[in-house]
């Protein structure tokens, strides 16, 4: 019998697995990591794409806007032009102030970024033209910026509830959820602030002879805050006294008296109407409307069957009519954004279930509230979809390759694709990378590459084996078979390789967007040829029936050669 | 053998056969790359995406307040709560939405005055809904456009849809650069009047500052001084009268915040009758100052009243002052659209100004420069957005595609130690294409019979393309290796092609039937559709050509016969090393240069 001389790297792989008792361990603890890492990484629906910039703004009351573009906006975007890496000044000249928006290149370091800007606005604080307020270097920072979770919290209909006790209630949620794990900031948009409102009467104003400077100044008067003061009594004991605020209750303030106007006092609730409110003075708000139900059932009316939630609320059975609108009314609007590198699935999940938690209490005072951003489950969904593409296509190539090469053969490449990607997955998770839709269509993509590499070693030893199954032993025959087709296999597996190193270089936000692809998909196939070489000999000597190959080619052969004989015999 | 071996035989042993194969794939190739040019296959960078949510950015007027937006706003909503699919609908007045990808790039965060609001609409689940969210943007803009835009005019209503890809500011970006304000306004007009015709584009924007009437009070010096008032106090108080401010806060022990107090004129006292110069005239003669003596002098006795013009936002990018254009396209590639424009702009605008386009390709190549006839203004009217991405885009990947391409020539090369064969290779792995445009023409017009949208050719076709070359060069590196050791064992070049391709046709045609049924559900995403396309078809392709072109190179190639019967190597053995390279150089260009010579001859012996 013939000793097979490997020539090649595959055939030395192969050689040092194949009989090895660590070799299953290793292969197990492959798909442990890669199950691990599906679970644990930071998903994604988009993957992150590193914009950095940020803007300035600078306030200079009282002056035009060519006033603003002359003194401000153009020293500054010279400035700014020198700091390496941006790409682009924006600079934006209004009335009463200016403001210059920066754009780096993409895939400038954020951080250092932020601080160029933010050094170059400091250093140069001392040519900033007399009257401006101090500058405002606002950085962009998508983590937190961009909010993974937003819910718009509404009154009720029917009840008491208004707008500044829909923001005390809100507040408080608002600390709650800040203080869940890996919450970096939360904001809340259309939010109306308690305020004493003192809206004076012109006419009442001049029929009183009393000016609005006397208002301002007599209210400004009384409402001072002071500390408390301290001294010693006789016994060498601290005294600790201060004066209250005058101002206590809105009361107070009515009563606040302005001025004499023929001997009798004049209140300020002569004058002006007294009222405890909101800030008046902030037009920005929010509004919501909201299909009927989509407080009570949110699920149903999202999977678009309206009539179900009615029927269930109404207890008819209707047929589908055009969906319910509540009017517009107020809202706060409450966004939760996570800290860099967290997984959005899990703070959104957890953040839902503190305000879920709070249902109860919420509805009692008058408020409801509709999950209206959910970047988390948003991500998971994606991600999950693609997970189960990616197993659907595993079965199908599975099932495709049965009729090829015979059901045990595909189930070796069946079991060979999983434990690729699991290792690509862990190596990606290593690498800090998140989990997104762009790297699971790296995966889908690399899918008909990565099966490649397996399917040709197994379809060599599965000819080599009906070849030479009488002559040599089994190992020897898997063993040579990979061997063979090493060179081409690993010339091949370099071909596609480097076709895809380029991609790693293409700028601008495509290129950042599309970055998982030339970062996985070379890994996926550099760990396609280990796997093939390692754990496809392996698997085909454990599950192939070699009885069986044997007993088929024997039988071949006599067959072969009575033909042969007959051939001859006719002859 | 089989069929196909004998088949294949016979196509090598006929010199005519061979040479129809060989007309058939150019004529294959012209025909793909037609397509392009044609328009018959349209290219796109990112398709649309179908969402549960989308935005509405409502602009009105500069001047507009915030109960007008209001309004624009209710009448939004009222119309979207007749659309199937709505759940819900965040409105933000006078402020930007919690930021989205789309939102950042758009300015989003920046949005602080009256005359803004955004509105966020979601809808039901995706999955369960049959309209895709950008169908319905389709449907309903125009519907919402016609009736709530006329209600106050000046407003523009944009729907933004969430982006499939990287975020832009619009889909088309046009930049008009000037030194002086009013050519940039007159550009401007010129140039939106000229999109808002072009088929294909809607929300059609000129993000500049309409310019309105403001009434400026010039304080009288010699009164005031007279009067015993100031200046600034006359300031203070206006703004306290109309704007209010806070003059005073309590701290409260059972709240987050300070109360702050609040002091302005009342709603009745506030309100101007009617927008004139008399009317607000009217108004601050009511009001009345105290001066240092105690007296109180009406506010109107010490200003005059000017209407003027305001004073409109700046705009400047990379230190030029600039006006911005912008448009969205309706379910068609921002490229034809574009053109179109273009073409228009320069025939509209010829009478005016002098125009010339900008030399060159970059990625600006559809930049043009205007100069007026009259004043002599220098304009630049430049292409952004989304096209310029696009541009940017495929210039990089065509680059990466071409830095493949010679990557895998060198490493080719160094395997082979051939130009010919390396030639062959890439010839195989570039043809895919021919599947790849084909693939697209196909599904583009099974998209169009099935759900009316058109299927571009996108950025994840070329990556799709480019990682197919990988996978077509796979199968011609098996199929000249095994024809090489066939030959080397003895049989005959013709005879050892026909059986290597026949017996190597089974794992090709494997790995074909893998790729293409582990891209079919790739094929339905709508951004990686092209990828998917790409792949299916171009593995198709790349299978044909493998099995039917590449022998027909192969035997056109002397180097398939292994090396001891190059001529070169008669003369010296002893210096081989240095004339190895040269050798295989003269060798390989020859057969790259005179393939058919060659046959020739080979027939004649």
């Amino acid at each position: 019998m013939e000793v097979y001389k490997i020539k090649n790297i595959a055939g030395h792989l192969s050689k040092a697995f194949l009989g090895n008792p660590l070799t299953p361990i290793l292969a197990i603890s492959i798909l442990l990591l890669g199950f691990i890492a599906l679970n644990t990484m930071p998903r994604e629906e988009d993957p992150q794409i590193e914009v950095s910039g940020g803007a300035v703004v600078v306030a200079l009351p009282g002056a035009s806007p060519q006033e603003v573009l002359n003194v401000v906006i153009k020293p500054l975007e010279r400035k700014i032009r020198e700091i390496k890496g941006v790409e682009h000044v924006y600079g934006t000249a209004m009335n009463n102030f200016g403001m210059v928006n920066v754009q780096y290149y993409i895939g400038e370091d954020r951080e250092s970024s932020n601080l160029k800007l933010y050094d170059k606005v400091m250093q140069n604080m001392d040519q900033l033209p007399r009257g401006t307020m101090p500058p405002l270097v606002k950085p962009f920072d998508i983590d937190i910026d961009i909010p993974i979770l937003t819910a718009a919290f509404y009154r009720l209909p029917g009840t008491k509830m208004d707008v500044v006790g829909l923001y005390k209630t809100i507040r408080e949620l608002q600390t709650d959820i800040n203080a869940l794990d890996n919450v970096s900031k939360t904001t809340l948009k259309g939010v109306k602030r308690p305020q004493y409102n003192v809206l004076i009467d012109l006419h009442k104003l001049s029929a009183y002879h009393i000016s609005l400077g006397q208002v301002a100044q007599a209210i400004k008067a009384i409402s001072t805050n002071a500390p408390l003061i301290d001294t010693i009594d006789n016994q060498k004991k601290l005294v600790v006294f201060g004066v209250e605020n005058a101002i206590d209750t809105i009361d107070d303030l009515k009563e606040l008296i302005i001025a004499q106007y023929m001997g009798s006092p004049i209140y300020l609730k002569n004058i002006a109407d007294v009222k405890y409110s909101y800030d008046i003075q902030n037009f920005q708000s929010a509004l919501i409307s909201y299909q009927k139900g989509m407080d009570v059932h949110p699920e149903i009316i999202r999977d678009g069957e309206p009539a179900i939630a009615e029927r269930e609320e109404e207890g008819k059975n209707k047929a589908q009519k055009p969906a319910v609108f509540m009017p517009l009314d107020s809202q706060i609007t409450m966004t939760v954004s996570k800290l860099k590198g967290t997984n959005a699935v899990y703070i959104a999940e957890e953040a839902i279930e503190k305000i879920e938690a709070s249902r109860e209490a919420l509805n009692r005072a008058g408020v409801g509230f509709i999950i209206t951003r959910n970047y988390g489950e948003r991500a998971n969904e994606a991600v999950n979809e693609l997970v189960h593409h990616l197993e659907i296509t595993i079965f199908i190539i599975m099932l495709i390759l049965i009729p090829f090469l015979g059901w045990r053969e595909s189930m070796v490449v069946t079991v060979a694709v999983p434990m690729i990607l699991a290792t690509t997955l862990f190596i990606a998770q290593l690498t800090d990378q998140t989990i997104n839709r762009i790297t699971l269509f790296a995966f889908l993509l690399s899918l008909g590459l990565i099966v490649d590499d397996a399917i040709i070693v197994i379809e060599n030893i599965h000819r080599r084996l009906h070849l030479d199954i009488d002559k040599k032993s089994v190992d020897e025959i898997i063993i040579q078979a990979t061997d063979e087709i090493g060179p081409s296999t690993n010339i091949a597996t370099i071909a596609i390789i480097l076709t895809m190193v380029p991609m790693a270089f293409v700028g601008g936000m495509m290129g950042q967007f599309m970055k998982p692809i030339p970062l996985n998909v070379p890994v996926g196939l550099a760990v396609s040829l280990f796997v093939a070489y390692v754990f496809a000999p392996f698997l085909a000597k454990k599950w192939l029936n070699f009885k069986k190959i044997k007993a088929d080619v024997l039988k071949h052969k006599a067959e072969h050669e009575a033909q042969e004989n007959a051939g001859k015999e006719e002859a | 053998m089989g069929k196909f071996e004998a088949y294949l035989l016979d196509i090598l042993r006929h010199k005519k056969k061979k040479r129809i194969v060989i007309l058939l794939v150019l004529l294959a190739l012209m025909g793909s790359i037609a397509m392009i040019p044609t328009k018959l296959v349209l290219a796109k960078m990112l398709p649309g995406k179908s969402a549960d949510t989308f935005s509405i950015y409502i602009d009105m007027p500069t001047n507009a307040s915030i109960h007008e937006t209001r309004e624009m706003a209710q009448c939004v909503v009222s119309r979207l709560q007749k659309v199937a699919g709505v759940t819900d609908m965040e409105v933000f007045l006078g402020q930007g939405a919690p930021l989205d990808y789309a939102g950042l790039v758009k300015g989003s965060a920046f949005k602080r005055f009256q005359n803004q609001a955004e509105i966020v609409v979601n809808l039901t689940d995706k999955h369960h809904r049959e309209e895709p969210s950008f169908m319905m943007v389709h449907r309903i803009r125009p519907l919402i456009q016609k009736r709530c835009e006329p209600l106050n005019p000046g407003t523009s209503i944009k729907f933004i849809e969430m982006p499939s890809g990287p975020p832009t500011l619009a889909t088309i970006v046009v930049e008009v650069y000037s030194k002086s304000e009013s050519a940039l306004r007159h550009m401007s007009e010129r140039v939106s009047s000229v999109l808002k015709k072009t088929d294909g584009l809607v929300d059609v924007d000129v993000m500049l500052d309409d310019i309105y009437t403001t009434y400026m009070l010039s304080p009288n010096k010699d009164k005031i001084i007279q009067s015993g008032l100031g200046v600034d106090q006359v300031n203070q108080i206006i703004y306290l009268a109309f704007k209010g401010m806070p003059v005073a806060v309590k701290n409260t022990k059972n709240q987050q915040d300070q109360i702050p107090i609040f002091v302005r004129l009342d709603e009745h006292s506030r309100k101007v009758q009617g927008e004139s110069k008399s009317a607000l005239h009217h108004k601050l003669s009511n009001l009345r100052l105290m001066n240092k003596r105690g007296m109180m002098v009406p506010l109107i006795e010490v200003v005059d009243i000017k209407a003027m013009p305001s004073s409109p936002t700046i705009f400047r990018k990379d230190l030029k002052n600039m006006a911005v254009i912008t448009a969205e396209c309706d379910l068609v590639s921002q490229v034809y659209p574009l053109l179109d424009a273009r073409d228009t702009m320069l025939k509209v605008l010829k009478n005016e100004y002098n125009i010339t386009k900008t030399p060159g390709i970059s990625t600006y190549m559809f930049d043009l420069n205007a100069v007026d006839k009259k004043t002599g203004e220098k304009i630049l009217i430049r292409w952004d957005g989304e096209m310029k991405v696009s541009l940017d885009t495929f210039r990089d990947l065509g680059g990466a595609f071409i830095a493949a391409l010679v990557l895998m020539f060198l490493l080719m090369v160094v395997y082979y130690k051939s130009f010919a064969l390396s030639g062959i290779v890439l010839a195989g792995s570039f043809l895919s294409i021919i599947g790849v445009i084909v693939g697209h023409w196909i599904t583009d017009k099974i998209a169009l019979a099935i759900t009316d949208v058109d299927f571009f050719l996108t950025a994840t076709s070329l990556i799709g393309f480019i990682s197919l070359m990988g996978i077509s060069a796979r199968g011609s590196l098996l199929l000249i290796d095994f024809s090489r050791g066939l030959i080397r064992e003895g049989m005959e070049k013709k005879e050892a092609i026909a059986k290597a391709t026949a017996t190597r046709a089974k794992p090709i045609l494997m790995t074909a039937v893998a790729i293409i049924l582990g891209s079919l559900l790739l094929s339905t995403d709508p951004i990686f559709g092209g990828l998917g396309i790409a792949l299916i078809f171009g593995s198709i392709a790349a299978t044909a050509v493998a099995l039917f072109f590449i022998p027909v190179l192969m035997d056109n190639a002397k180097a398939m016969v292994p090396a001891e019967e190059k001529i070169c190597e008669e003369g010296d053995g002893t210096e081989k090393e240095g004339k190895d390279v040269w050798c295989i150089l003269t060798d390989n260009l020859k057969t790259i240069l005179f393939p058919k010579k060659k046959c020739d001859d080979d027939e004649e012996k």
